[in-house]
């Protein structure tokens, strides 16, 4: 098990290889299909910092976060995976999720030092390893608003990494 | 009388979406024994611990709690009043806000709707159930009320299909299998449960699949079933697509009522790995 803090350098995530089983801590982003594509637009405009947001080294949860819970929704729906290589150019390098993701998207990832990982969408379990947290932007988007979270421990798997993934064993 | 079924259907709908069947709870211990794969172990045996966690909190299996469906068995001797009805919905609504659901109800006209653009009601006990489904039932003096939650990425992935049979049955069967198998595949949450009905219309076989999600037993399954769930589990995605035997845990099959025609219509829904969510009560 391989233990990451966010923010997550660059050395760290390129250490990791496909299958690898991580253990994930700290400041994280959830956003899903509603509020990804508004977050990259927010880069691409440098408006970032006016909501205190920092990608660099981050990590992005696709999930939802409302008071049923959290869990990883399907990291293949359009509007997510699309999105997953424009934010590791903006600097996020962990990607947590579930479903397989396509090549293009896998190697995309790997030019940009950025790892994309299978969360078993174990709400109860991933619930109470949530801390804090609190909404950072869109919170006309309900549950799918971008929020910010404090996790404490979060195991995933890793699925794709420098160019590979676990779809191609 | 009507606030008593309203609070019965409210506990029933919590215990579908915080609950497995013991039959279900089984198929994983199993599962976990005959597992040869270690991510997919792994997998299995967290999933399963989140099933104690959920039950002993009394918390949501999934936070997509999903759309709540219901399925109604009545007898002749028994009479379905709109009284009752309306207790049933407001049952929902209330379970909905006591598990908590997921406040996932879209705001706004036919097409802020469709479009997502009217805002999201923030009242779990918004979230409207499906049409019910009702039914005669076997036993005169039964009235029976099944509710099953709905996740939305079965839901992406469930068909419902024309297939041509050339009057053999391994035609049919065949196709099920491909359909099955591209479903799992890309079905984030597996080991999956294949709920699948067989009928004459679009209609009759979404409900026949319903009704195999609420009659299937894991510990019960027929040499049909037992194929499906073989040759699906023969790719090897294995549970979340990591490798593994166990892509899906059984298959629940039900085959209404055939035309005379060349054409069988299918509808097959891969139930994530904790559905189907399904609680019953007799009123």
């Amino acid at each position: 098990m391989k233990v990451l803090s966010a923010p997550i350098s660059k050395k760290d995530i390129d250490e990791l290889e496909v299958g690898d089983l991580i253990e994930v801590h700290g400041y994280i982003y959830a956003g899903r299909d509603s509020v990804l594509p508004k977050l990259v637009r927010l880069g691409h405009d440098n408006r970032l910092g006016d909501l205190n947001i920092s990608l660099e080294g981050g990590v992005v949860f696709h999930s939802a976060v409302s008071i049923a819970g959290v869990g990883p929704t399907s990291s293949n729906k359009l509007e997510i995976e699309s999105n997953m290589v424009p934010l590791s150019k903006m600097g996020v390098r962990l990607h947590i999720g579930k479903g397989a993701i396509g090549d293009d998207t896998i190697r995309g990832l790997a030019d940009h030092h950025a790892v994309f990982a299978i969360i078993p969408p174990v709400s109860a379990l991933l619930t109470s390893l949530v801390v804090e947290k609190e909404i950072v932007a869109f919170p006309e988007e309900g549950m799918e608003a971008l929020f910010r979270l404090k996790v404490h421990g979060f195991t995933a798997i890793v699925a794709a990494a420098k160019g590979k993934s676990i779809f191609q064993d | 009388m009507s606030k008593e079924i309203s609070k019965k259907i409210a506990e029933t709908l919590i215990k579908a979406g915080t609950t497995f069947r013991a039959d279900q709870m089984d198929a994983y211990e199993k599962a976990i024994v005959s597992e040869t794969n270690e991510r997919a172990k792994w997998v299995l045996e967290t999933i399963l611990e989140n099933a104690k966690v959920a039950q002993d909190t009394a918390s949501p299996l999934c936070d997509d709690t999903g759309i709540p469906h219901v399925l109604i068995e009545i007898g002749k001797d028994r009479c379905l009043s709109g009284a009752v009805m309306a207790a049933i919905q407001e049952g929902i609504a209330a379970g909905l806000r006591a598990m908590p659901g997921r406040p996932m109800a879209l705001r706004g006209d036919a097409i802020q709707r469709l479009e997502q653009s009217g805002g999201i009601d923030g009242d779990a006990g918004a979230v409207l159930p499906a049409p019910f489904l009702i039914k005669s039932a076997d036993e005169n003096d039964v009235l029976r009320v099944h509710i099953l939650l709905y996740g939305g990425g079965p839901a992406i992935r469930g068909q419902v299909k024309s297939v041509f049979h050339k009057h053999c049955m391994s035609v049919v069967i065949d196709e099920i299998v491909t359909l099955a198998s591209e479903g799992v595949s890309k079905l984030g949450c597996t080991p999956c449960t294949l709920s699948i009905g067989i009928g004459r219309s679009q209609f009759e076989a979404t409900a026949l699949m319903m009704e195999a999600q609420v009659y299937g037993k894991y510990d019960i399954q027929n040499d049909l079933e037992k194929e499906i769930t073989s040759r699906v589990n023969a790719a090897g995605h294995g549970p979340l697509g990591l490798g593994g035997d166990h892509s899906v845990l059984a298959t629940f099959l039900r085959v209404g009522s055939q035309r005379a025609s060349g054409v069988r219509i299918v509808s097959i829904r891969p139930d994530c790995c904790f559905e189907p969510r399904v609680a019953s009560l007799e009123l």
